[in-house]
């Protein structure tokens, strides 16, 4: 997970001079493309000391208060608000810690943030420290799901190999994954971790009912899609976007093809996809693609396989294809 | 003793997912021209403006009140900015009474504008993703914008908090229950984003994660829109009362509160909204209000997240906290119930023009207090990271 990007902004994130015209009641608009872009030499001034330790020693450090006693981590204040302004004093604290409440699973991540989803964001109160620490949590054993971390659970800091100085150089994973030895482990790395990796789901062979099913399945799925592709607000939910997917199921593969506000369902085996799903069962994306539960709650649930983390992105597309079919027929049904 | 503060008159612009055909000047200046005609006033009666704007990077400048001076017909007139997350809205108008009930002049403008669907993201060719990103600009930059903080998962944070403490509470068949009565309360606001989006409860469940444990069904929409209110004090809200034939609703109470937004010992508590408690109870205070579940009438309030509107109603002391789903279970909210609840729709149908929302849910109180002759109501914003500000008004029609 080490930070792969060079440049303070990624190129491809950075659209090309350009504008286009929409007619709105025989009305011409024009949209442009543009950014407001400014560029920083942060200075971390009274934090410096909080991320060169991080840094440099692996070290979490938090500040004390003189009168009160209370730590606080990160340390954001040098003297306490609550105590008139009384110096706080630098102290280390440890790198283990529980969860002050049950965190957040973010699924549907801002622009800068859609290769990291799924990831879970909380706070840690730190063993030594009062206040708490706010942390991005992951698991090693796949996708972060509801339940696994809980207000109360034990997490570890984990440092990343390569770390610039930033609160993204650090993140948690429970305790429960680890070994005796790394809980124990001052600084311990990414690199030292065991992550499990993502391994394409094996289905067992097909019986006569599984192929029958997949070929109602396949059948139903062409018929949805080509209400999809003549559905004008469906359209707008993959404009401009192309993949071609490879699905696998029990009862046989077969491609999804999204191209520009078309949707195409084929029967071929595609050599190369743009990424792979795989669900035992056809109708997790029947049902998705009729509107009868998300598939991205498939893939969260673990029905559902993607090849790529990234291709989230891909699969809010087709939710959204799903509910805006639904939508307008709904339009028209009320006026 | 401060003067009487009134609202004499409203108007808003339609709130649409994206207002290709207009920019954030003409929609201030469009729901400016209706709330003059409500009020029967010209332009040239307003003292001073105040301004709600959340979020430069949406209107795409710093200073993006300036142009709208000279564009409203208020040149050589003063004008101020409010800016404060989501509590925007409340937070001007409680700035523009506080103008007005201390004598500083006789008559304002209450602007609310946003326009927050211009931002777009190339890479996945939808505005959503930049949408969020630019709201993301707001976490605090040294410690969280840098590890995905959001809004959304701030304000999940405090929810999850609250399901901590209150175990069995914020259950998912009441959220979509809220949900779909809200989509069917906005059939009857023809300014409304989503007018015709009514869902069922099922839809509401079967929706996407978008941040667990919201579901796509269950949080506000982006949308682009503004919100005028003309405000007066007491005797020329008389005249001008007396002038258009409009009744005045006055505006009795105003509480504001802005928690820590760390959290731990003695700083932020994540089970609960203080902000909301202190902020309602502030206002319950000013307005003489000692039993708020006999009083209220109405609640127009800040529903960014289903879950945030039912615990935002346990803060303001209208349903305990163990048994906040009663607002369905024992039909508090439904029709017919005792409180009438986001009638317009909520953030969630009508939409969330950032700065303008709370001033629409304004603008929909005073609407419904005279329309069905009722006679008080709580407006409400709240905003920033783990729901950390908090501005409530009450509204009392005579
Ligand atoms: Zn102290």
């Amino acid at each position: 997970m080490a930070e792969k990007k060079q440049k303070v902004i990624a190129e491809e994130y950075i659209p090309e001079v350009k504008s286009r015209v929409i007619t709105i009641d025989n009305k011409d608009y024009l949209l442009q493309n543009d950014a407001m872009f400014t560029f920083y030499e942060r200075s971390m001034g009274e934090f410096s000391p909080f991320f060169l330790a991080i840094r440099d020693e692996k070290k979490i450090l938090g500040c004390k208060c003189s009168k009160c006693g209370i730590v606080r981590v990160p340390p954001f204040v040098t003297h306490c608000p609550d105590c008139d302004f009384t110096p706080t004093e630098p102290v280390e604290v440890e790198q283990i810690g529980k969860m002050n409440t049950t965190p957040p699973i973010t699924y549907f991540a801002t622009s800068m943030f859609l290769d990291k989803a799924p990831f879970g964001r909380g706070r840690v109160i730190l063993n030594g420290a009062d206040t708490a620490l706010s942390v991005m949590l992951y698991t090693t054993t796949g996708i972060l799901v509801p339940g696994l971390i809980k207000k109360g659970t034990e997490v570890k800091v984990i440092f990343k190999d390569e770390r610039v100085g930033q609160i993204s150089d650090i993140y948690c994973i429970p305790t429960s994954e680890l070994t005796p030895e790394q809980i124990a482990k001052k600084g311990l790395q990414e690199s030292e971790l065991n992550w499990e990796a993502p391994k394409e789901p094996e289905f067992p062979p097909a019986s006569n009912e599984d192929i029958a099913i997949f070929k109602q399945s396949l059948k139903e799925m062409r018929a949805v899609a080509g209400e999809m592709s003549r559905s004008k607000r469906a359209r707008r939910a993959i404009e401009g976007w192309k993949r071609d997917i490879a699905v696998k199921t029990k009862g046989g593969e077969f491609a999804m093809y999204i191209n520009d506000g078309n949707f195409r369902i084929g029967e071929e085996k595609l050599d190369s996809p743009d990424f792979i799903m795989a669900c035992e069962d056809p109708r997790t994306l029947l049902d998705g693609l009729r509107y009868k539960g998300a598939i991205t709650d498939a893939v969260i649930m673990k029905k559902l396989w993607i090849s790529k983390n990234m291709e989230f992105n891909t699969v809010f597309k087709l939710d959204r294809l799903a509910r805006f079919l639904v939508m307008e027929k709904k339009e028209q049904a009320t006026r | 003793m401060a003067k009487k503060v009134g609202i004499v008159g409203a108007g808003i612009t339609p709130f649409k997912s994206r207002w290709h055909e207009k920019t954030y000047y003409e929609l201030a200046q469009m729901a400016t021209r209706e709330a003059i005609r409500d009020a029967d006033v010209s332009i040239k009666d307003v003292d001073a403006v105040f301004y709600g704007i959340y979020n430069d990077i949406f209107e795409r400048t710093a200073i993006p009140e300036h142009p709208l001076q000279g564009i409203l017909g208020l040149q050589n007139k003063p004008g101020i900015r409010i800016s404060c997350g989501g509590a925007t809205g409340a937070y001007t108008m409680s700035a523009a009474h506080a103008y007005l009930a201390g004598e500083r002049y006789k008559i304002a403008l209450v602007l609310g504008v946003e326009k927050a669907t211009d931002c777009f993201d190339f890479l996945s060719m939808s505005a959503t993703p930049e949408v969020i990103k630019t709201i993301a600009w707001s976490g605090d930059s040294f410690f969280e914008q840098k590890i995905g903080w959001t809004a959304s998962d701030s304000y999940a944070e405090v929810v999850l908090g609250y399901m901590d403490k209150y175990p069995g509470t914020l259950k998912s068949e009441v959220t979509a229950r809220i949900s779909s009565l809200l989509s069917e309360q906005v059939r009857n606001n023809p300014y409304a984003q989503r007018q015709f989006d009514q869902v069922t409860p099922e839809e509401v469940i079967n929706s996407r994660y978008i941040v667990y444990p919201f579901k796509e069904m269950e949080i506000c929409v982006y949308s682009e829109g503004a919100a005028a209110l003309i405000l007066a004090e007491e005797e020329t809200a008389k005249a001008i009362s007396r002038n258009s034939g409009k009744p005045i609703v006055w505006i009795t109470g105003v509480g504001e509160s802005n928690e820590h937004s760390f959290a731990g010992k003695n700083h932020k508590n994540m089970s609960h909204i203080v902000s909301d408690y202190l902020g309602s109870h502030r206002a319950y205070e000013m307005a003489g209000i000692k039993d708020p579940v006999k009083a209220i009438d109405i609640v127009e309030l800040h529903d960014a997240f289903v879950h945030q509107l039912e615990i935002s109603l346990a803060e303001f002391g209208l349903v305990p906290y163990e048994k906040v789903d009663s607002l369905i279970e024992d039909g508090i909210m439904l029709p017919g119930g005792r409180l009438l609840v986001n009638p317009c729709g909520g953030l969630l149908y009508c939409g969330h023009a950032v700065g303008a929302s709370n001033i629409m849910s304004a603008w929909s109180a005073r609407k419904e207090l005279i329309e069905r002759n009722l006679k008080t109501a709580l407006v409400h914003g709240t905003g920033s990271t783990v729901a950390q500000y908090t501005a409530c008004l009450i509204l009392e029609h005579e």
